[in-house]
């Protein structure tokens, strides 16, 4: 067995041409297509990275922004909350201040009604204990009262201004004497002749019965009366009774 | 009387005698470049079932480059990826009637056994300078020269003996079966050879792979590195 030198470097350079050739055409290329591949895995990896933080930015932005809505959110309830308070509070204070007016009014009306009631309660109270005197005085209508009334007629006349006394007697109009009960000849005779001389003159002179009176004497003529009896007096107490608040 | 172990020269192309092996190397290579243009044309960003599968060998490859040294893969894959694929198309070129395999011939075997010892010296020089290779020898320590010299010799011899030892062996007895017991017999003997070739051809190809790395690193280590050879009283406590 004897080894062949040249074919041994022969084959040795063909495999070193093969290995050559093999690189070119198969291990490059393929090593460089699985190399581009990588790269561009990569490189999407990579632009998925960016985007992923763009995304992130984003989202934290829009987080922000919620964040930013939500502190308005809750500035807007906080202002419309106290505005409403606000509100309310002008409300319950204009409602407070028309209530108090209306229980102001209303307490004036109650005090006017009360006062109202009392001046009427009074008044009927007056009227009623001006009945119950009439009755009661009614009983004691004699001689001895019907003269003090003349007596006290006869001041009233005595009291009134000349001028007053002589306007009554220069008038042609007759003058009434008013009775509550029609008296006898006699009591008209001596009650016409004091009236006369009180007067001082000779007028005319006509009697006139008013039961109403209850008693008294009363002078009346057409501008002209001169009040004197129980019922006049009762009247004049029924007024002041009346107007007392 | 000519050996049988000898090739039969088809012609001569100056003092070079050509014989089928050198004819069969220039077949292989024929259509390995060829075949090898004509799928690697049209590589894509997505790959077809063609590209991936081109793509999954050429994976392959480099993961059996950087699981052995541990290194890039880069400058190591044409030379080892080529070897592999030329050592498995010359051993299972025997299934082609009339075809001797390239492998199968002293030749061959010793011209690849002669390109892994230059190899070996290339990377060991391009990685670490002259200096670095001059001083691969010397690990783990100065007393190995001698040794690691005859071992840079030996194992390369041993790589082209065993290439030739099995495949040619491989031969003989399909060769001897045929001439005994006919045409069926011995398929399941080439069926053997199929695996023998393709174990042959992954060893010698590992096997270069761990002699250019070593190199490589030694040239790199400094000397007495106590991680290549630590003391007993380090490793005892």
């Amino acid at each position: 067995m004897t080894l062949d030198w040249w074919g041994l470097s022969l084959q040795a350079v063909n495999v070193l041409i093969l290995v050559w050739l093999l690189g070119r055409v198969f291990w490059r290329p393929v090593a460089d297509a699985i190399s581009r591949r990588q790269e561009a895995a990569v490189a999407m990896l990579d632009e998925g990275k960016a985007l992923q933080a763009k995304v992130d930015v984003q989202l934290a932005e829009i987080d922000e922004t919620r964040r930013g809505i939500a502190s308005e959110r809750e500035a807007i309830l906080a202002e419309a909350m106290a505005t409403a308070d606000a509100v309310a509070k002008a409300t319950l204070r204009d409602a407070q201040t028309r209530a108090d007016t209306l229980i102001g009014a209303a307490r004036t009306a109650i005090d006017r009604d009360k006062h109202d009631a009392r001046k009427e309660n009074a008044a009927k109270v007056a009227e009623l204990s001006v009945e119950i005197a009439a009755r009661l005085l009614g009983r004691f209508s004699s001689s001895v009262i019907q003269a003090a009334f003349l007596e006290q007629l006869v001041e009233a006349i005595a009291n009134l201004s000349p001028s007053d006394r002589a306007a009554l007697t220069a008038s042609e109009t007759v003058i009434e004497i008013v009775t509550a009960s029609e008296p006898e000849d006699v009591e008209m005779a001596g009650i016409e002749k004091a009236v006369k001389n009180a007067l001082g003159g000779t007028p005319g002179i006509r009697f006139v019965t008013d039961p109403d009176m209850i008693a008294g004497l009363e002078l009346r003529q057409a501008h002209f009366v001169l009040r004197n009896s129980w019922r006049a007096d009762l009247e004049t107490i029924r007024k002041e009774v009346a107007n007392v608040d | 009387m000519n050996s049988v172990l000898d090739s039969a020269v088809l012609f001569q192309i100056g003092p070079v005698g050509i014989t089928q092996a050198i004819v069969t190397t220039w077949a292989i290579m024929a259509i390995l470049v060829i075949g090898a243009y004509a799928l690697t044309r049209r590589l894509d960003l997505r790959p077809t079932r063609r590209q991936a599968a081109l793509e999954l060998i050429v994976a392959t490859l480099d993961t059996q480059i950087v699981e052995t040294t541990g290194a890039a893969a880069a400058p190591y894959r044409g030379f080892i990826g080529t070897l592999f694929v030329f050592i498995l198309a010359a051993n299972w070129s025997s299934l082609v009637p009339g075809v001797e395999p390239p492998t199968a011939q002293l030749e061959t075997d010793a011209g690849l056994a002669a390109l892994v010892f230059v190899s070996v010296i290339w990377f060991g020089i391009r990685a670490g300078g002259f200096r670095g290779w001059l001083k691969s020898f010397a690990a783990p320590n100065p007393v190995m020269i001698p040794l690691n010299i005859l071992q840079s010799l030996t194992r390369v011899f041993s790589m082209f003996v065993r290439l030739f030892g099995n495949v040619m062996s491989g031969v003989f007895v399909i060769g001897i079966v045929v001439s005994l017991a006919g045409l069926l017999v011995p398929i399941p003997l080439m069926a053997l050879d199929l695996l023998t070739g393709l174990v042959q051809a992954y060893i010698f190809a590992v096997l270069a792979m761990v002699f250019i790395s070593s190199t490589v690193e030694d040239g790199a280590r400094p000397l007495c590195d106590p991680d290549i050879a630590p003391s007993p009283t380090k490793k005892d406590s």
